[in-house]
């Protein structure tokens, strides 16, 4: 909860923490969740699933950063991101793949090699 | 974080439900169904097209749907919004385009009308339920139609068969009769004029 990118969210679109959104997300900017996703995301800015959040979705961003629990694949065009603490379950694509200490990940890894 | 308001952007759409308990601010575009326990705002420039059911609704963009707000809605100068409307307190300001139905006694009947076409809805992707928007009313209408033509025939019938005999009696008397007061009246229209001649 300490982390310094949570308390500046430069998101344009964010999903509070006591929100659900059953359905499809799609936009050309950067999307923050902090609560509850189902269905399909796809932006062409920035996805952050905080930690906390549940993303259960088909993930498509530029930069996906996960802190929180995802389920489904993800496609980052340019970078995914597992922080600590996150659980991710599905299969991730993207060019530059990160996954910090501490993160959980079930899944394949696709980095166009 | 709790601080951190919910914000659909500009530059999103959501096609789909979103439900919670926290205030949202649409600034891009929803189409589906809104259900929060506080506050929804549709900013200037945001189009909503999905059956709301809020606390408290801030109209300054496009919102078209049946909605139904436990506490107030506020329709802003520049609000377009299309859809029933069942909440206490509405205030519309002056340039504001509302049509719809304004409900502004029970909530909870307008409530359950609304889940129950929302029952319908969730069947259908969100873009056809987009498209059927308009089937709903249709779905409703056809009944009541056929009541009232079911009522309505018999009326008709009941009278017809009721007033042929009346008719054709009344038919056979008229003729007769109107002669009879045209030349009453026609004997009796000289004499009045004579009468208003001589007067004169």
């Amino acid at each position: 909860m300490a982390k310094e990118k949570e308390t500046k969210p430069m998101a344009n679109t964010v999903i509070g923490s006591s929100i659900v959104v059953d359905g499809e997300i799609t936009g050309e900017e950067p999307l923050t969740i902090l609560g509850t996703v189902k269905g399909k995301i796809a932006t062409a800015g920035s996805v952050v699933v905080e930690a906390g959040a549940t993303v259960e979705a088909d993930v498509e961003g530029q930069t996906v950063t996960v802190s929180g629990k995802l389920t489904g694949n993800v496609t980052a065009s340019e970078k995914l991101e597992l922080r600590p603490e996150s659980k991710m379950v599905g299969n991730a694509k993207a060019p530059r793949i990160v996954f910090a200490d501490g993160a959980t990940f079930k899944g394949n890894v696709d980095m166009d090699v | 974080m709790a601080d951190i308001q919910t914000v659909i952007g500009v530059e999103t759409r959501v096609s789909g439900e979103i439900r919670g308990g926290e205030d949202l601010v649409v600034k891009g575009r929803v189409d589906g169904k809104i259900q929060l326990t506080h506050a929804l705002t549709v900013d200037k420039g945001a189009i909503v097209q999905a059956d709301v059911d809020v606390k408290n609704l801030v109209v300054s963009g496009t919102l078209v749907g049946n909605i139904v707000a436990s506490e107030s809605v506020r329709l802003h100068a520049s609000a377009r919004v299309v859809g029933d409307l069942a909440s206490p307190r509405v205030m519309m300001e002056s340039g504001a385009a509302y049509r719809g139905r304004v409900d502004m006694g029970d909530i909870e009947a307008a409530r359950a009308a609304v889940a129950s076409r929302a029952v319908a809805r969730p069947a259908a992707s969100s873009l056809a339920s987009a498209r059927e928007r308009p089937a709903p009313p249709r779905v409703g209408a056809p009944p009541r139609t056929a009541v009232l033509a079911g009522k309505a025939a018999p009326r008709f019938v009941a009278p017809t068969a009721g007033e042929r005999p009346v008719v054709a009696s009344v038919s056979p008397s008229a003729p007769p009769a109107f002669p009879r007061v045209a030349g009453a009246v026609g004997g009796m229209a000289p004499a009045w004029a004579k009468k208003k001649v001589r007067r004169r």
